[in-house]
């Protein structure tokens, strides 16, 4: 990889174990009460994960489910903290774990693109400059006025997606939805993440979808049982993992 | 200092959110934010019958007394008992996006603020009405509010982030907060309190507070500034401990809820 570029996520010796409760007990009444039943058991899901994405880098998490890709995600965005190790992310990230997360059902979609950008940590005027931008990649048109509890699925993630990805932010952090949408859509997503990869914007997605990693990414890496199983070209990785896992 | 740059960087994200919160709250009801100004007028009623007409207290205007103690007092209870849900509330978000969590308590805190100061006219209005009037002491509202607004916030910080790891928390806070209503000289005087329980009055920091209220409006005094500046330096020392508190306990957040 090039040298020159600078390091934008960093993930030093990682750690990251849940506790698993077989039948939580909320309240202090259940904890005495039932302090039996209130076994927990730890899990670890990242054992020592160790890597470095530069800038311009787009990622492709890849692995079966329950390996690790979405933990790691959420560590990358400070969701949640490591047990163990060090995480630094350099510049604005932004996030799309789930799609419309914040969205609040009764206000106008103008209303929740103010919300949500200010949520990414926007302020009055970066987002009334972006403004149009956002209502015009989304495509809602007219609806932009209505309540967002009156859109379809497909109008929601729209709104959703074209505030992410207008935020102007550094590094993305895309989980599991490039599966959404209609054809169209789902096309003009992919040819705005190949602008912002030429930008130099640092991308890191978590996806089953094989097709859109070829499509998107340089550099996959595989997470198998909580650790880094292989890293490297895309071509490469997914060969291998299509050849192991089929 | 890195968490007051952190919040500036996210100001627009406070400043919706406050909103949000004052919108909300009334949200679905005919009068809306009315409601913030009628809820106490009312509330102030049902006191004044009370205390004044069945139970004859012999203050005088008392309603303004009761007023400049009521109402800061609620600022400080509907903040508590709702911020204690607000890290519940948000959990979906919490769950699935970066932002300083400090800022959901601090919106609580906020919006209960400037409910407050738009329900000072009640205080103001029945001062008037009574016959009064409005003393010059006034200047200092501000300076008693910052020190309500920084003690409030950190105990809803403390509240706010225990709520999550121990939910009982948010069923006693109710109760917890009447029983500190009664500790507060809020429907009575500090004096009438018997000597063996004064030191309840003395220890309790919102009674300073209500008592600096009630000189500006009530008794028309100039307030005790040792007393307030004591108070002014604990709530800083406070907010600073409850911030280290709910920094610790913030990040298993996600996790829990």
């Amino acid at each position: 990889m090039q040298d020159s570029k600078q390091d934008k996520i960093i993930v030093e010796h990682v750690y990251k174990s849940f506790n698993v409760y077989m039948d939580k007990a909320n309240t202090i009444k259940e904890k005495l009460l039932f302090f039996k039943r209130n076994k927990k058991q730890k899990r670890e899901v990242l054992k020592d994960i160790n890597l470095t994405i530069k800038e311009g880098e787009a990622v492709a998490l890849i692995g079966v489910n329950g390996s690790g890709k979405s933990t790691l995600l959420k560590l990358m965005t400070k969701i949640i903290y490591p047990n163990k190790g060090k995480i630094t992310t350099k510049g604005k990230l932004t996030s799309l774990l789930e799609l419309g997360a914040g969205f609040h059902p009764d206000f106008s979609g103008r209303e929740n693109i103010y919300f949500n950008a200010s949520i990414f940590g926007l302020t009055k005027k970066e987002i009334d400059e972006r403004i149009d931008q956002i209502i015009e990649f989304s495509e809602l048109g007219q609806y932009i006025d209505n309540p967002v509890r009156t859109y379809s699925s497909g109008m929601y993630m729209r709104l959703a997606f074209s505030v992410a990805i207008n935020v102007n932010a550094e590094i993305l952090l895309i989980d599991e939805i490039l599966s959404v949408g209609d054809q169209h859509f789902q096309e003009k997503c992919f040819k705005k993440m190949n602008e912002l990869k030429k930008e130099g914007k640092t991308m890191v997605f978590v996806t089953h979808s094989m097709e859109s990693v070829k499509q998107l990414c340089t550099r996959a890496i595989w997470l198998y049982d909580g650790q880094i199983r292989m890293d490297g070209a895309t071509d490469k990785v997914v060969e291998e993992y299509i050849r192991v896992t089929t | 200092m890195e968490a007051i740059k952190n919040i500036y960087k996210y100001r627009e994200l406070l400043k919706t959110n406050v909103k949000k919160e004052i919108r909300g709250k009334y949200k679905n009801s005919i009068l809306g934010v009315l409601w913030s100004f009628l809820n106490p007028l009312l509330q102030i009623i049902v006191y004044a019958f009370v205390f004044q007409v069945i139970l004859k207290n012999p203050k005088e205007h008392y309603v303004v007394f009761l007023c400049a103690g009521l109402i800061p007092w609620n600022f400080f209870a509907t903040s508590l008992s709702r911020g204690a849900f607000t890290f519940i509330e948000n959990g979906n978000i919490i769950k699935k996006v970066y932002f300083p969590r400090e800022i959901m308590p601090i919106s609580v805190v906020t919006s209960e603020a400037i409910n407050f100061v738009i329900s000072t006219i009640i205080i103001l209005g029945f001062a008037i009405g009574e016959g009064l009037g409005i003393s010059g002491y006034i200047i200092f509202y501000p300076l008693i509010l910052i020190i309500q607004y920084i003690f409030t916030l950190s105990v809803t910080f403390m509240v706010s982030s225990i709520t999550v790891y121990v939910r009982d928390l948010q069923h006693l806070i109710g109760v917890a907060l009447q029983l500190l209503f009664y500790a507060t000289p809020i429907v009575f005087a500090s004096d009438v309190i018997p000597d063996g329980m004064k030191w309840i009055v003395e220890i309790n920091p919102m009674a300073y507070i209500i008592n600096g209220y009630r000189d500006i409006f009530y008794n028309q005094v100039m307030p005790d500034f040792i007393l307030l500046g004591a108070m002014f330096l604990i709530s800083i020392a406070l907010c600073v401990i409850s911030y280290i508190i709910f920094h610790k306990l913030q990040k298993g957040f996600a996790e829990e809820l």
